[in-house]
């Protein structure tokens, strides 16, 4: 029955694992990139080695974006945005080591959690995940959306950057197949062969985490690396397994959070980390705390990320139906194979389901052995001087955007651009966090709103689809209502301290 | 050992002598050829015809292929912008469908660029309806129209999906002058969405594929995701050329049951309407001649061994090679055709 656990097999997991990790932590490269450049590869390995190669690239790519988020700010995929508001701070403070390893043991967690969802649950799973039709989907996403108010410094300056976020998100066309009407829209006349689909996202990103942090440094006159005695264990705080203590619900929340995100297809990866992460903060007994450096922040975005990846491989494995941009590359390893996935995949497939769940396993091990004991090198990245390091993270940027869409020079204009209009945010008072986050969930919002318009003709349908719809209003409002409460609670202290 | 400038320049003369025999196969193409395709997914049927091919032709020719799922808008500016042949594009029936439905931004692939060699066939395009669906039969349909009944079919609009549905609308109107209003579009996005829809009953009919779709069918009746295929649009020559054994438990001569001649959509011709999914080579309109005609004479070669052939066959795609001229004639005979179903629907 385990025939397929050979040397080879252990061997491909472990190096897909590393180098999936490699491209996480490259800003602008992602698991997306790390499985399609590797794709090609698993006709001549088979389908067993394959998958065992392209999952372990997939777990690990997934798991080697906290390493820049926590260390520079940048983080290296789009789902580990909410690693930054934490894990960045607590590095500047000098506890980057600690940051890291609270994080690993997270993304194992998460990882760890969704990988059983996936094991015992997936059929019944994907059962629920059908019962969510456009209108749910578009409830989550609005649910997604109200953290940009939590996520603010300034409530009011925070929603006004998210919608600048989701406005700016939909430049381009609103493509025919995706239910529009194929109109040029919000483009100036003479772009339209470059801006016909808007502004990619991780150029977006990387431009607004990478470059604008750039230019900052640059405009403040460039600082010294930190001293490797400052990134020492127990320099300014050792991490301890105690760093976990009362945190056992925060890990199992977002673990279950972002499995549940992974299950649903077409809600993305991002809001997973995004709604693990408030909901740890609005559950919080201290959330002003949050975005300074709170452990449970690195715990809540990690934890919530890597459930990503259980949840994901839900409707890839029983309906056939990828659950995120990555799994949707895995159907071509299948496809290649000849191998069809579908509601039956798993009870036809025995063999092939075994190696998937064990392949996964094994490369969550593997990311935490290969980071976990790579965090003391890795944490050393912090004491390069700063007029070594920053080129050469502009040198990444730069080759992350050009191929991410291989090779479309516009995606390097729009890092400049974005880069440029980040470093002049921070001078006008827009919030990146919000700002981004409107970017990323703005398209997929419209797309739901318009269909389930489209499909029930009513506005109404909203509140009375379903009862998860209800329930979905109630999140709503309670987070509105947290948000509100936080804001309030940030001025009152704003004014005793004035 | 000293770098001297002449130890260099042996070292390159001697890298370049050692090159030429990888390079003698295919003087005229470059050395790195970029084969960009129609679907920003590698998923799908697209990516997996173009790695097929291009594994095939890249062993043939002595190059290197690389296939990019940039999508169909990207595609195209990528083959536009070069004329060195080393980027060339393939994609299917969708390239001139989109124009002829006006989706924005869709070139019509005649126009500004050379049609090339045909490679192969998807037979799955196919339409499907609920397990418990009061249709048994295209005819049923059809009658439903006519009996003022509104059909409503699920598609992702703008190409191969809207093809089939924009012919039951022709035949509606063929059969019964009137009823195609009640033949209703669905507008989604990819399968996932046209499966929802029917989940969520939004849909009474739904546009699918043999791949994608046949183990929906293979659920028990009472499974709210069962589902059952209606019409299956390729050709039966297409389709009688697949493996016997078929797809999952569809054999072929299931396949053949749901295609033409058994089920039946009429053309207002009187003919049955029948579409295969074909792939197929773009090229830069002054890419040279000479570099087209290597590529040509390559995949003659190739698609002459078995190997690509039964690789095709194994992922259910019928090897479909026609050289350049007389694919680019076929194509264009086929476009018109669907031009005409098209533009009597939107003349009405």
């Amino acid at each position: 029955m385990f025939e397929f656990i050979t040397p080879m097999y252990v061997f491909l997991i472990f190096s897909g694992t590393l180098v999936g990790i490699i491209f996480g932590a490259i800003p602008g490269m992602t698991a997306t990139m790390a499985v399609a450049v590797c794709l090609p590869l698993t006709y001549s390995l088979g389908l067993d080695n394959g998958l065992a190669l392209l999952l372990g690239l997939y777990v690990g790519g997934i798991s080697g974006g906290l390493v820049p988020a926590i260390l520079l700010g940048i983080p290296g995929t789009p789902s580990s945005i909410t690693t930054t508001f934490d894990g960045y701070p607590m590095a500047q403070r000098g506890e980057g080591e600690k940051a890291l390893r609270i994080g690993i043991v997270a993304s194992l967690v998460g990882g760890l959690i969704s990988l059983a969802a996936l094991f015992f649950f997936a059929p019944a799973l994907a059962e629920f995940a059908i019962k969510f039709s456009y209108v749910e989907k578009f409830l989550i996403i609005l649910f997604a959306l109200t953290v940009m108010a939590a996520l603010s410094e300034d409530m009011l300056m925070g929603i006004f950057s998210g919608f600048l976020g989701i406005f700016i998100s939909l430049i381009g066309v609103y493509d025919v197949t995706n239910g529009g009407n194929g109109e040029f829209r919000l483009i100036p006349p003479g772009t339209e062969y470059w801006l016909e689909g808007g502004f990619s996202l991780l150029p977006v990103l990387i431009g607004l985490f990478g470059l604008a942090t750039i230019l900052e440094a640059a405009e403040a006159g460039m600082p010294k690396g930190q001293s490797l005695k400052d990134i020492e264990v127990g320099a300014h705080s050792r991490f301890s397994r105690s760093v976990f203590k009362g945190q056992i619900g925060n890990l199992v929340r977002s673990s279950g959070i972002g499995t549940f995100v992974g299950i649903l297809p077409g809600v993305g990866g991002s809001a997973a980390s995004i709604l693990s992460y408030t909901a740890t903060k609005t559950a919080s007994k201290n959330p002003e705390s949050f975005g300074k450096g709170n452990p449970a922040g690195i715990m809540a975005s990690e934890s919530g990320n890597n459930g990503l990846t259980g949840g994901a491989m839900v409707p890839l494995l029983s309906l056939g139906i990828p659950g995120d941009a990555t799994t949707a590359l895995l159907i071509g390893a299948f496809t290649l194979q000849g191998i069809q996935v579908g509601p039956l995949f798993i009870g036809n497939n025995p063999g092939t389901w075994s190696s998937i769940v064990i392949a996964m396993l094994i490369a969550n091990i593997a990311m935490f052995a290969i980071m976990y004991f790579a965090i003391r090198w890795l944490a050393m990245v912090v004491a390069i001087p700063k007029h070594i390091l920053f080129p050469v993270i502009l040198m990444m940027c730069v080759i992350g955007a050009y191929t991410i869409n291989y090779g479309i020079m516009f995606d390097v204009w729009t890092l400049l651009i974005f880069g440029v209009a980040g470093w002049l945010f921070t001078k006008i008072g827009i919030e990146v966090a919000p700002f981004i986050i409107g970017f990323i969930l703005g398209p997929a919002a419209e797309i739901y709103f318009v269909k389930s318009l489209e499909s029930f003709g009513t506005l109404s349908i909203f509140f009375t689809k379903s009862w998860i719809a209800v329930l979905l209003w109630v999140l709503i409002a309670g987070s509105v209502a947290g948000s509100v409460m936080l804001a309030r609670r940030k001025a009152a202290m704003k004014e005793a301290e004035g | 050992m000293k770098l001297t400038r002449r130890v260099i320049l042996s070292a390159a003369v001697a890298a370049a002598m050692l090159a030429q025999p990888l390079v003698a196969a295919a003087q005229d193409l470059p050395r790195n050829v970029r084969l960009v395709i129609g679907s920003g997914s590698t998923g799908g049927d697209t990516y997996q015809a173009a790695s097929l091919v291009a594994d095939a032709l890249a062993k043939q020719l002595g190059v290197n292929i690389k296939v990019d799922a940039v999508g169909a808008s990207e595609a195209f500016k990528a083959v536009g912008r070069d004329k060195r042949g080393t980027t060339i594009m393939l994609h299917h029936d969708q390239s001139y469908l989109a124009s002829l439905y006006g989706v924005a931004g869709s070139p019509d692939p005649f126009e500004g660029f050379v049609v090339g060699p045909t490679l192969a066939i998807n037979p799955g395009n196919a339409y499907l309806v609920a397990k418990n669906s009061p249709y048994q039969t295209m005819a049923d349909v059809l009658k439903a129209a006519e009996d003022g009944q509104k059909v409503r079919v699920a598609i992702q609009p703008g190409g191969v999906s809207e093809i089939g549905f924009s012919a039951l609308k022709s035949a509606a109107r063929a059969t019964a002058p009137g009823s195609e209003e009640n033949i209703v579009a669905v507008n989604t996005g990819d399968q996932a969405d046209k499966n929802q829809a029917m989940f969520d009953g939004l849909a009474d009919m739904i546009n699918g594929s043999i791949q994608a779709n046949e183990q929906f069918a293979e659920l028990p009746d009472d499974d709210q995701k069962a589902m059952r295929f209606i019409w299956i649009t390729a050709t039966p020559e297409a389709l009688e050329q697949g493996p016997e054994a078929g797809v999952g438990n569809m054999t072929r001569a299931d396949m053949l049951k749901y295609a033409s001649p058994e089920t039946r959509v009429p053309r207002p011709n009187g003919e049955d309407f029948t579409f295969d999914k074909e792939f197929f080579l773009i090229y830069n309109k002054d890419m040279d001649p000479a570099q087209m005609e290597t590529v040509d004479a390559a995949l003659a070669q190739v698609f002459q061994q078995d190997e690509l052939k039964n690789r095709l066959l194994e992922a259910f795609f019928i090897p479909d090679y026609r050289p350049l001229a007389e694919a680019s004639a076929h194509l264009k005979e086929k476009r018109d055709a669907y031009a005409e179903i098209i533009g009597n629907l939107t003349a009405q």
